[in-house]
């Protein structure tokens, strides 16, 4: 989960961006690369829109440094921006994902260990039965590690919205989730124990 | 999908706790009865296996070909083209419309004083048709007096004299002198005649002339 420390050192950095700085800028932008991109590829895998939807998050951020009241994490606060910055460049582009095959070759990644790659198919396999927001849940809770209440912020509706998406994932990748390869799983029951 | 049905109050009580010690949020004692109840429940052990399986799955970096580097590149470019914190401040927008409102109070405030006057003008009927208390050098110079009498003193009388004949003849002193030293006077006794005045004026010693002024009955 987010940490304290890591706040304030957040803070720091809108502080300075407030101010025009560039590097600061630079900074958060690394530190939360990785983090939106891969929230942002549960909504879409089109690796263009995702930058865009990312650098639009960061002028916003940029543009609202200086009146950032502090009402939540930062790290709450941008997530809610990439979050309805990914939503309005859905509508604009079309929420059809990207199909692996027209993503040039050089750019797909290089290095994905066997174990990862048999581990991110399984999980492929059954994001693609829940629906963009409950992908998005899942990885804001168990990617990410944010509260349900920092859900709520991040997707402004009310917790028990977020606890009804949270559940109603776990249960569909519960039935459709078979046991890796190799791993001595009994097969998925169709009711919790 | 199949909506799974609590088999007992601590499996959907383990149910809830699964995110939250997987995340390790859970509080100490929520951890520790769940590490329990698993070691008696097939079911949610094999559930809660999957969920942190679920979450190493999740956690695992993002497979999209993205260059952060030529991201933030391409962010620096724009904000050279358009920087929002370098846009139109807020304060200037707030100097414009004090300005506004201050030429709408000024174009209130006219109308009001417009109005006002107007209605003094409308409530005096008889001030347009006024004369004015002024008189150019254009203008015809005004009528005479009812019953009145040029008269020329001569030059020997003096002012205590002058008044003297005035007093004495009860006559009073309407304009003058001029730039010929004539006065016009009028006599204060309705009864006597301009013609009547004019004549003792003109027997009375130190006055030159003495006349009625022309359309004087």
């Amino acid at each position: 989960m987010p940490q304290p420390d890591t706040d304030a050192n957040d803070r720091l950095l809108l502080q300075r961006m407030s101010a025009g700085d560039r590097a600061a800028l630079s900074v958060m932008y690394r530190a939360y690369h990785g983090r939106l991109a891969r929230f942002l590829s549960r909504l879409t895998r089109r690796a263009d829109i995702i930058e865009e939807v990312i650098n639009d998050c960061f002028w916003i951020v940029w543009q609202k440094a200086a009146t950032f009241q502090g009402e939540s994490r930062v790290s709450t606060w941008i997530m809610g921006i990439a979050y309805r910055c990914g939503l309005k460049s859905l509508r604009q582009h079309g929420s059809e994902p990207v199909d692996e095959d027209s993503v040039p070759e050089d750019r797909l990644p290089s290095h994905d260990p066997g174990d990862d790659r048999e581990l991110r198919d399984w999980l492929g396999r059954g994001m693609d039965r829940l629906s963009a927001d409950q992908r998005l849940v899942v990885e804001l809770v168990y990617g990410i590690g944010h509260s349900l209440d920092d859900v709520a912020a991040i997707m402004q509706c009310p917790v028990g919205t977020v606890k009804a998406r949270l559940f109603h994932a776990r249960v569909k990748l519960r039935n459709v989730l078979p046991g890796l390869a190799g791993e001595d799983a009994p097969a998925p029951k169709e009711k919790l124990p | 999908m199949t909506r799974p049905t609590p088999a007992g109050r601590d499996c959907a009580r383990a149910w809830e706790a699964m995110p939250w010690v997987i995340q390790a949020t859970a509080s100490h004692d929520q951890q520790a009865w769940l590490e329990t109840h698993l070691a008696t429940c097939d079911d949610c052990r094999m559930a809660f296996e999957q969920q942190r399986q679920l979450a190493r799955a999740v956690r695992l970096p993002h497979d999209v070909p993205l260059d952060p580097e030529q991201g933030l590149q391409r962010l620096f470019a724009r904000l050279d083209v358009d920087d929002p914190q370098k846009a139109e401040p807020a304060p200037r927008q707030a100097s414009n419309g004090w300005l506004l409102r201050s030429l709408a109070a000024a174009v209130v405030l006219q109308a009001v004083g417009l109005g006002a006057l107007g209605l003094k003008l409308w409530s005096s009927p008889d001030a347009p048709t006024a004369p004015a208390s002024y008189r150019t050098l254009s203008n015809d110079a005004p009528a005479a007096a009812h019953g009145a009498i040029h008269v020329v003193p001569d030059k020997t009388l003096d002012m205590q004299a002058w008044n003297a004949v005035l007093q004495a003849q009860h006559l009073r002193v309407v304009d003058g002198p001029n730039g010929v030293g004539a006065y016009t006077v009028v006599a204060a006794d309705a009864s006597v005649t301009p013609k009547q005045a004019a004549e003792r004026l003109r027997g009375t010693r130190g006055i030159r002339f003495a006349e009625p002024v022309a359309g004087a009955p």
